[in-house]
C-alpha cells in the first residue's frame, strides 16, 4: 500500500511545475454528499500538498491553487476546456504588437474585510507576485509595467509580447488578495480575498484540515455551490487512496497502481493527461557525454525504448505512447508524431554502430528514492543495456534532484513535465535559456520558430509549434514514453470536470451528483 | 536532591546544545542549492542570487550559526525557507498531535504492559509464551508493516475507523479519540510487547527477592504483596523503560504520521528532510531533545523520588 | 548516604541496562550444545545460516541474473520458470532474494561493526581508566541514547544524501551506546575483582590481564548484542526505504519490500517474499539472542550460582485446598516424616534435594538442623513453611504441624491454602540476610505494622504501639526512631532484631530460623542468640533452628538432626551427639567448627530485570 512516488513528488511538486494551470467553469448538477438537495453540504477533497502560504504573491500552478481558489478570484477564469471566461476582469484586449493588455474590472466586488476591488488592488497584488520571488514570479518577466488607469482598468505593459500571459492570469499569477490585508502583514496564514469562500480559522488544523466557509456575499452565488468545502492534504498516497476508500473524503488524486483498488470500490473515475514522461537529453552539445552530440545516437536512444511495455507495466496502460513533447490540447500536436521511433533495438544498435558506438558508452543519470518506480529504472537501465549503453545510475535526493538537472549535472534524466501550450512548453525545455536546457543547446532554426511563436499572428504561431515540434522530435532532442493518464476519483455522490492542463479539478467544478 | 536537579539540567541543557550545534554544521554546511530548491526550476539566477542573500547564505557558516543561536536563546527558530512560517509557529501546531499521540500510547503501553508483564511474571504458562511471541514478532515485523495490516483491516475493510485524519482534542473530544484509535494502537502493539518483557523481568526479579518470601511468612496475602511491594519494586525499572519506550516513540512517529496523515512533528521531520528544509529541521530536532531532556529529568525525579535513600538523603 | 545516590542509582540503572540478563558470563563449550538443543535457538540457527549461505554464494546459484529486466515479464506469478514469480520490472524475485541477503546482511553488519568499533574499546577505556574519560563517554552514551534514532537518520539524509551505507554507518554510532555500556560495566566488575587479587598475580600487568579476561568474559553477552543489532538494523533499512529515503542502488530486501508496497494493489504477493525474509532474519537474530542468553545462564556455573541462592521465587499464587481438611493424631507440634523435596527438570528428570527426611518437635523445644551449603536443611526448613519455590515439588512424605497435615504423602505441592492460615499466625520465620529481607521501598514500622493489621486484624494504633513494644523487646534502645527509619538507614544487627520482631509479633507456636546469625558480626551474633533464647523462653515456642554452625546448635538447641546431600545421617540429643558423633560427616562439621572456620555463604544479585534489547531499541 504505501506509494512513495507521489510523496517525494509532492515535496518536488513544491518547488517544480509539473503540473499546471488552473481555472474556472462552475460545472454543477448535483445532490449533495450528504445526500441533501442540489446545494449546500460539505465538499472534502483530499490534496497532495499542503499549503505554503496563502500569500497570492507566493501562489503555485497544480496542486496548490485548489487552496487559492476558494479565497481568491482570480482576473480571469479557466473553464475546464481551457477557455478563458471573466471573473474580476469583465473584458481585456491587446494592443496591435500584443505588448499593452488592458483588463476592465467588476466594479461591485469588495474583499471580505469591507475593502473594495478597484484597479490599484490589481496593481499591488500583480506588482507583488513579480517581484516577490514567488515560485512562479518568472512568469510575469515579460511584464514592463501595470498601472491603474481609472478606478476599474489595468493596464499591463510588456516588454514583447508573451503568448501565455492571459493564461497566467486565469492561473495562480491572478489571484487578487485585499490590499489591506496585505499589508496587514498575516496574509500568508490568514487570507483576506474575494473568493466565493472564507478560510475558517476555528475548523482549520494547520497541515491536516483547511476548512472554508461561503462567503455570505459573494458577487457570483453559482459559484458556491457546497455550503463548506475541507481540503485534507494527504501527502501519502496510499494514506490517500484509504481516506477515499473509508468515507474520509469525497474526491481524491490517485495513481495509476491504486486506480483499479478505487475503480473495484464503486467511486467514479476522471483520465485526464497533463504531463508527459521519458528522457530528458540535456547535453546536446556533447559537453558531458560526447556520443550525446551525434543525433543517430539521439535517436538510437529513442528507438531503444520500449515504451508501450513501460507505460503498461509502469503506468498500468493508464495512458498514451508518444514520441512528441508538445500535448494534445495544443496547437504543436501532431499525431502521427506519436510513433515516430517505435521500439527497435536492432535499429537503435545500427544507428549507433553508424555514429561510431558501436561498442556503446556510457552516460550517469538521477534516480531518486520513493519518486522514481523501481520498475522504470530497471526497465530503462535495461533497454539502454541492451542496445549498449550503460547507465550508471546516481542516487539523489528528492530535494536536489531538480537542481542538480537545471544546473547542469546530469547529460539526460528521466522526468515528468507538465505539458504546456507550446509558448510555454519552449521556455520549459526548448528555448537557449529555458529552464531544462541546462547547457543552453541552441540551433538556429529553433530559435526562429519560436520567435514566430512568441511574436506570430495565431495562425503562424500554429504553425510554427508545429514545425517545432516537428523538428525537436526528428532531431531527438528528447525521448518521451507516454503521456500518463492523471487519475482522478469522485465518490458516488460528487461528480466534477477535469480541468485542461492542470493536474487536479478547479474547486469550481465540484458539484454534488443528482 | 536540589544539587541532583541542577545538574541534571547543565547535564541537558549541554547536550541540547552539543546535538543542536553538530546538526547546524551537518545540515547547513551541505545545503547547496537550496535556492534554487525553494524558488522552483524556473527561478533566474539573479532569483537565486537574491534568495540566497535573503537567507544569509552567502555569509560565513559560523556567522549564521552565531545568529541562529541567539535567535534560538529568545525562542525564535527562523522561518522555513520553503512556506516563510515561523518554525516555532509549524512545531507548535504540531506538538499536540505528537504528543496526544505519543502520550496516548505510553499511557496505554504503561497500563496493559504491566498487567500483561505481571500476570506473565507471576502466571507463567500460557500468557508468558503468548508473551514471547508476541515480542519476537513485534521485534520481527516493521512497525510500518503493523501500520499498514491494521489500517487495512480496520479501515479499510471493517470500516470501523478512520484510516486517517487528526481531529483536535479542543471541541471534540470523541473524534479526537476515535482518530487515535488507530495510530495508537499502531504505535503501541511492538512497545507493549517488549515494555511488558521488561516488566516480566523486573517483576520476577522483584519476586526472587528475600523479602517477598519474609513478606509471605508473615502471613500477608499474595495480591498485597504484588501490588503493594512487587510492584513498588519493580516501578524504578518500569519507569526507566517507559522512558526508554518514548524516545522510540518519538521516532516512530515519523512513519505513524505519514501511514495515517497526521500533521505532527514527525510528519514535519520527514517533510522538511525530503524538501531540505533545514531551519524546520533544526527546529524539530531541537525540540525533540528538548523533550526527551525534560521526560527524562522527571523520570529521574520519580524514580529518585520512588528510591528511599535519595529521598532521605 | 551523604552524597544523594540518585546519580549514582541512575548511572547504575542504566549500567544495569547494558549488562542486564546478560550476565557476564564466559562463553563455554556447553553453550552452542544448549543453543541448539533449544528448538527456537535451532531454528534461529537454521535460518541464519540459510541467509547467510545465500549471502555468499546467492550470486552463484541464482537461477536468474538478479538485475536482469524484462517488462515484458513483468508481475509473474510464482512457479513456471521464476519460482517466486517476478517483479515489477520482470526480475527473478528468487534470485533477487538470494543476492539481496548479501547487501541486506553487509548492511547490518556494517552497522554492528560500526557499533562494536566504536563502543568497546571507548567501553575498555571507560571502565578500566574511569576518570575524564568514562565520564565525557558515559555522558556522550546518555546523550546518544536520548536521541530517537529515526529523526537523527533524516537529518543525517539531509544532510549527507541517501545512502545506505552512510545511514548505517551512522545508526552504529547510536546504537555502539550498548556495547559501550555492556563493556564498560564487565570491565569494572573484573578490574574490581582483579585489585583484590591483584597482589597474589606477580609479575603481569593488569592491563594485559583485564585484556584478555575482559574479552573473554565480553564475549558472548557481545554476540547477543550484535545478533539484536542486526535485527535492528535490517528493520531500520526497511523503515528508511519506506520513507522515501533509501538507497535504490542497493539492493537490499528493504529495497525489495519497498517495491513490493508500490505494487501491493496489482501483485501483493511481491511485498510478502521480502516481508518474510525480513520478519524471519530479524526474528532468528532475536530469537538467536534470546536462546545464546538462555544457554548461557543454564551454565553449571550459573546453575549452581542460583541454587547456592536458594530458592529464586516464591509462588505469589493460591492453591485453595483449605477444605475438608481431617484433623492427624499426632502428638508432636510438628510431625517430618519420610519428605523427599525434587525440582523437575527441562529433561523431564526430578533432581531431589532432599531425600526421606523425618522430624519432630514439640512445644517449646529447640531442634537445630546441622548441615553443609546444599545439604538440603533449608530446603526442609522452607518446605515446612511452604515457601519453597515454584519449581520444586514434594516427592513424598508427609508434615504434620498441630495435627493439621499439610501435605500428604500423596506428594505434589504444599498446601498454601492451608499454610497460609497457619503462617504469620502460628508459624514464624526468621531469615539468614537481614537487609535483604527487609524491603527496602518501605519503613521498618510500616512493614511490621501491616501483618498485625491485615492478619492479626489489629487497629492501626494498636498495631503501632504492639510494634514499638516488640521492637523494645528484641533490644532496640530507641524504638520510635527505629520505627520510623527504612531499612538501609538500619545496621545488619538491628535489622535481624527487626526480622525477629516481626517473627515472634504474632505469639507464635513454631518459629523456623534460617542460619539467624550467620550473616552478623561475630559481637552481634552472640546477642541474637541470647535473644532468640529469651523469646523463646517468654513464648515457649517450638523453634527450627537451621545452621551450619554446631557452635549455635550448642548453645541454643535441645535436640539436634545433621543433613547431608538432602539426607539425614544423624538425629539426637544436642549433649550426645556433641560428645558422641557416630556419622563421619558429623565428626567432620564437629571438625571444622573447632577449627573455626565458616564457610562462605554466596551473596548473589538477581539478574537486571532491563534487557538490552530494550536499550537498544531505545536508540530506534
Amino acid at each position: 500500500m504505501k506509494l512513495r512516488p507521489r510523496v517525494a513528488l509532492a515535496a518536488i511538486v513544491t518547488t517544480a511545475a509539473l503540473v499546471l494551470t488552473g481555472c474556472s467553469a462552475g460545472g454543477s448538477d448535483g445532490s449533495t454528499n450528504t445526500g441533501k438537495t442540489a446545494t449546500g453540504g460539505t465538499l472534502t477533497i483530499g490534496t497532495l500538498v499542503d499549503v505554503k502560504s496563502f500569500d497570492p504573491a507566493q501562489s503555485h500552478i497544480g496542486h496548490y491553487l485548489q487552496f487559492d481558489q476558494p479565497v481568491y478570484d482570480s482576473l480571469l477564469r479557466r473553464k475546464p476546456d481551457g477557455t478563458l471566461i471573466p471573473m474580476l476582469a469583465k473584458k481585456w484586449s491587446y494592443n496591435a504588437d500584443k505588448t499593452v493588455l488592458t483588463l476592465n474590472l467588476r466594479d461591485d466586488v469588495t474583499f471580505t474585510d469591507g475593502t473594495k476591488l478597484d484597479a490599484d488592488a490589481v496593481k499591488v497584488n500583480l506588482d507583488r507576485f513579480r517581484t516577490g520571488n514567488g515560485p512562479d514570479a518568472s512568469t510575469l518577466a515579460q511584464i514592463e509595467s501595470v498601472d491603474a488607469k481609472d478606478a476599474t482598468t489595468v493596464v499591463i505593459t510588456l516588454k514583447a509580447p508573451d503568448p501565455a500571459l492571459l493564461d497566467y492570469l486565469g492561473n495562480a499569477d491572478g489571484f487578487i488578495a485585499s490590499p489591506k490585508a496585505i499589508d496587514g502583514g498575516k496574509i500568508d496564514t490568514a487570507p483576506v480575498g474575494s473568493g466565493p469562500y472564507t478560510l475558517d480559522a476555528s475548523a482549520t488544523v494547520a497541515g491536516s484540515t483547511y476548512t472554508f466557509v461561503k462567503n455570505p456575499k459573494y458577487w457570483d452565488p453559482s459559484l458556491q455551490v457546497y455550503d463548506k468545502i475541507v481540503l485534507k492534504p494527504i501527502l501519502d498516497t496510499t494514506a490517500m487512496l484509504n481516506a477515499l476508500l473509508s468515507g474520509q473524503v469525497n474526491a481524491a488524486l490517485l495513481t495509476a497502481k491504486t486506480e483499479a483498488q478505487a475503480k473495484s470500490g464503486g467511486f467514479t473515475e476522471y483520465r485526464y493527461p497533463t504531463d508527459w514522461q521519458g528522457l530528458l537529453i540535456f547535453d546536446r552539445d556533447g559537453k558531458m557525454v560526447p556520443a550525446l552530440a551525434n543525433v543517430k545516437v539521439r535517436q538510437a536512444i529513442n528507438y531503444a525504448i520500449d515504451k508501450k511495455t513501460l507505460l503498461k507495466q509502469v503506468g498500468q496502460g493508464l495512458g498514451t505512447v508518444t514520441n512528441q513533447v508538445f500535448g494534445p490540447t495544443t496547437a504543436a500536436y501532431d499525431k502521427s508524431l506519436d510513433n515516430s521511433y517505435p521500439y527497435d533495438p536492432a535499429k537503435a544498435k545500427k544507428l549507433l554502430a553508424e555514429a561510431g558506438y558501436s561498442d556503446g558508452f556510457s552516460v550517469s543519470m538521477p534516480t531518486v528514492s520513493g519518486f522514481f518506480d523501481p520498475a522504470l529504472t530497471a526497465g530503462i537501465g535495461q533497454n539502454l543495456a541492451d542496445v549498449g549503453i550503460t547507465v550508471n545510475w546516481v542516487n539523489v535526493a528528492g530535494a536536489d534532484f531538480i537542481s542538480g538537472m537545471v544546473q547542469g549535472k546530469f547529460a539526460m534524466s528521466w522526468f515528468s513535465l507538465f505539458q504546456g501550450s507550446p509558448w510555454v512548453a519552449a521556455n520549459q525545455i526548448i528555448t537557449p535559456n529555458a529552464t531544462y536546457n541546462p547547457f543552453h543547446t541552441t540551433d538556429p532554426k529553433v530559435e526562429s520558430m519560436v520567435d514566430t511563436i512568441q511574436k506570430g499572428s495565431e495562425a503562424d504561431q500554429a504553425k510554427a509549434a508545429k514545425q517545432l515540434n516537428d523538428y525537436v522530435t526528428a532531431q531527438a532532442w528528447f525521448a518521451p514514453f507516454y503521456r500518463p493518464d492523471q487519475i482522478f476519483f469522485t465518490d458516488k455522490n460528487t461528480t466534477t470536470t477535469p480541468q485542461a492542463q492542470q493536474a487536479i479539478p478547479s474547486i469550481y467544478s465540484y458539484a454534488p451528483k443528482k | 536532591m536540589f544539587s541532583f536537579i541542577v545538574r541534571r539540567i547543565v547535564s541537558g541543557v549541554v547536550a541540547l546544545f552539543v546535538v543542536s550545534s553538530l546538526t547546524f554544521f551537518l545540515l547547513y554546511f551541505s545545503a547547496t542549492s537550496v535556492a534554487r530548491n525553494i524558488l522552483g526550476e524556473s527561478a533566474t539566477q539573479a532569483q537565486v542570487h537574491q534568495k540566497e542573500i535573503e537567507l544569509g547564505l552567502d555569509q560565513p557558516l559560523v556567522g549564521r550559526y552565531l545568529h541562529w543561536l541567539g535567535g534560538v536563546l529568545h525562542g525564535d527558530f527562523g522561518v522555513s525557507w520553503f512556506t516563510s512560517r515561523s518554525v516555532v509557529g509549524s512545531i507548535f501546531d504540531r506538538l499536540p498531535v505528537t504528543l496526544s499521540l505519543v502520550l496516548v500510547t505510553i499511557a496505554i503501553v504503561a497500563i496493559v504492559a504491566t498487567l500483561v508483564g505481571v500476570a506473565a511474571a507471576v502466571r507463567r504458562g500460557w500468557i508468558d509464551r503468548l508473551l514471547q511471541i508476541v515480542s519476537i514478532a513485534g521485534s520481527a515485523i516493521p512497525q510500518f508493516v503493523i501500520a499498514i495490516i491494521v489500517v487495512t483491516i480496520f479501515a479499510i475493510k471493517l470500516h470501523w475507523l478512520p484510516a486517517t485524519g487528526y481531529v483536535p482534542l479542543g471541541g471534540n473530544p470523541g473524534g479526537w479519540a476515535v482518530s487515535l484509535v488507530l495510530p495508537v494502537v499502531a504505535l503501541a502493539i511492538s512497545a507493549v510487547a517488549s515494555t511488558a518483557q521488561q516488566v516480566r523481568s523486573a517483576t520476577i526479579n522483584v519476586l526472587s527477592k528475600d523479602y517477598v518470601r519474609t513478606l509471605r511468612s508473615r502471613g500477608l496475602a499474595p495480591r498485597e504483596i504484588l501490588f503493594r511491594h512487587v510492584l513498588r519494586g519493580a516501578a524504578p525499572a518500569g519507569m526507566t523503560v517507559l522512558s526508554l519506550q518514548f524516545i522510540v516513540m518519538l521516532g516512530g512517529v515519523v512513519v505513524i504520521e505519514q501511514i495515517f496523515a497526521l500533521p505532527g512533528m514527525g510528519f514535519l521531520a520527514l517533510q522538511s528532510t525530503i524538501q531540505g528544509d533545514m531551519p524546520v529541521l533544526m527546529g524539530v530536532v531541537v525540540y525533540i531533545v528538548l523533550i526527551v531532556v525534560i521526560v527524562n529529568l522527571l523520570v529521574d525525579l520519580a524514580v529518585g523520588w520512588l528510591n528511599p535513600k535519595a529521598r532521605v538523603s | 548516604m551523604s552524597e544523594p545516590t540518585i546519580k549514582t542509582e541512575n548511572a547504575m540503572d542504566a549500567d544495569a541496562l547494558a549488562g542486564a540478563g546478560v550476565t557476564a558470563e564466559p562463553a563455554r563449550p556447553g553453550v552452542l550444545r544448549r543453543l541448539v538443543g533449544n528448538p527456537l535457538g535451532l531454528i534461529a540457527l537454521i535460518i541464519l545460516a540459510i541467509v547467510v549461505v545465500s549471502g555468499i554464494i546467492g550470486p552463484w546459484v541464482a537461477p536468474f541474473d538478479p538485475n536482469h529486466a524484462s517488462l515484458a515479464d513483468a508481475l509473474k506469478g510464482p512457479g513456471g520458470a521464476h519460482l517466486l514469480g517476478t517483479d515489477s520490472a520482470g526480475r527473478d524475485v528468487f534470485s533477487r532474494l538470494l543476492v539481496g541477503a548479501r547487501s541486506t546482511l553487509i548492511a547490518a553488519a556494517l552497522a554492528a561493526a560500526v557499533a562494536l568499533v566504536v563502543g568497546v574499546p571507548s567501553g575498555l577505556i571507560a571502565g578500566f581508566f574511569g576518570g575524564w574519560f568514562d565520564s565525557i563517554a558515559s555522558w556522550c552514551t546518555n546523550v546518544l541514547m536520548s536521541l530517537p534514532a529515526i529523526i537523527i537518520l533524516l537529518a543525517a539524509s539531509a544532510a549527507l544524501g541517501h545512502s545506505v551505507w552512510v545511514s548505517m554507518t551512522i545508526f552504529g554510532v547510536l546504537i555502539s551506546t550498548g556495547f559501550f555500556r555492556l563493556t564498560r560495566t564487565s570491565v569494572q566488575a573484573v578490574r574490581s575483582e582483579l585489585y583484590v587479587d591483584a597482589a597474589r598475580v606477580a609479575g603481569l600487568s593488569n592491563t594485559s590481564i583485564i585484556g584478555k579476561h575482559i574479552l573473554f568474559v565480553v564475549r558472548a553477552p557481545l554476540i547477543i548484542q550484535t545478533s539484536m543489532v542486526c535485527g535492528i538494523a535490517i528493520s531500520i533499512q526497511a523503515t528508511l526505504e519506506f520513507l522515501g529515503l533509501g538507497d535504490v542502488l542497493v539492493p537490499t530486501w528493504g529495497v525489495m519490500l519497498n517495491e513490493g508496497f508500490i505494487n501491493i494493489y496489482t501483485s501483493p504477493i511481491l511485498a510478502v517474499w521480502p516481508g518474510i525474509a525480513i520478519s524471519l532474519t530479524i526474528g532468528a537474530f532475536v530469537v538467536l539472542g534470546n536462546a545464546l542468553r538462555d544457554a548461557l545462564e543454564d551454565t553449571p556455573k550459573a546453575a549452581k550460582k542460583r541454587a547456592a541462592a536458594g530458592p529464586s521465587r516464591v509462588s505469589l499464587l493460591d492453591d485453595d485446598e483449605t477444605r475438608g481438611v481431617a484433623l492427624v493424631k499426632s502428638n508432636h507440634l510438628l510431625e517430618v516424616n519420610g519428605l523427599g523435596v525434587g525440582y523437575p527438570q527441562p529433561s523431564g528428570r526430578v533432581k531431589t534435594v532432599v531425600t526421606d527426611v523425618s522430624l519432630h518437635l514439640d512445644r517449646g523445644e529447640v531442634l537445630g538442623i546441622v548441615g553443609e551449603s546444599g545439604s538440603g536443611k533449608t530446603q526442609t526448613a522452607f518446605s515446612i513453611l511452604g515457601l519453597l519455590p515454584d519449581e520444586a515439588v514434594i516427592t513424598g512424605g508427609s508434615i504434620v504441624f498441630d495435627g493439621t497435615p499439610l501435605v500428604s504423602s500423596s506428594g505434589g505441592r504444599l498446601s498454601q491454602g492451608r499454610l497460609a492460615a497457619l503462617r504469620g499466625k502460628r508459624i514464624a520465620y526468621i531469615p539468614q540476610e537481614p537487609m535483604s529481607n527487609l524491603d527496602p521501598n518501605f519503613t521498618i514500622g510500616y512493614q511490621l505494622v501491616r501483618p498485625l493489621v491485615k492478619v492479626l486484624g489489629l487497629s492501626k494504633a494498636d498495631a503501632r504501639a504492639r510494634a514499638l513494644e516488640l521492637l523494645g523487646i528484641v533490644g532496640i534502645t530507641n524504638p520510635q526512631r527505629t520505627f520510623d527509619a527504612y531499612p538501609h538507614e538500619v545496621s545488619g544487627g538491628m535489622a535481624q532484631r527487626v526480622l525477629i520482631a516481626g517473627a515472634v509479633s504474632c505469639n507464635p507456636d513454631l518459629l523456623i530460623a534460617d542460619e539467624p546469625t550467620t550473616a552478623l558480626d561475630v559481637t552481634v551474633q552472640a546477642e541474637v542468640l541470647d535473644l532468640l533464647r529469651d523469646l523463646q523462653d517468654r513464648f515457649t515456642m517450638g523453634v527450627v533452628l537451621v545452621t551450619h554452625n554446631f557452635g549455635v546448635v550448642a548453645d541454643l538447641c535441645d535436640r539436634v538432626v545433621v543433613m547431608q546431600n538432602g539426607r539425614l545421617v544423624e538425629s539426637g540429643d544436642v549433649r550426645s551427639i556433641l560428645r558422641d558423633p557416630r556419622d563421619a560427616y558429623t565428626k567432620t562439621l564437629l571438625g571444622a567448627m573447632l577449627e573455626g572456620k565458616t564457610p562462605m555463604t554466596m551473596l548473589t544479585a538477581g539478574p537486571d530485570p532491563l534487557d538490552d534489547e530494550m536499550r537498544m531499541k531505545a536508540s530506534i
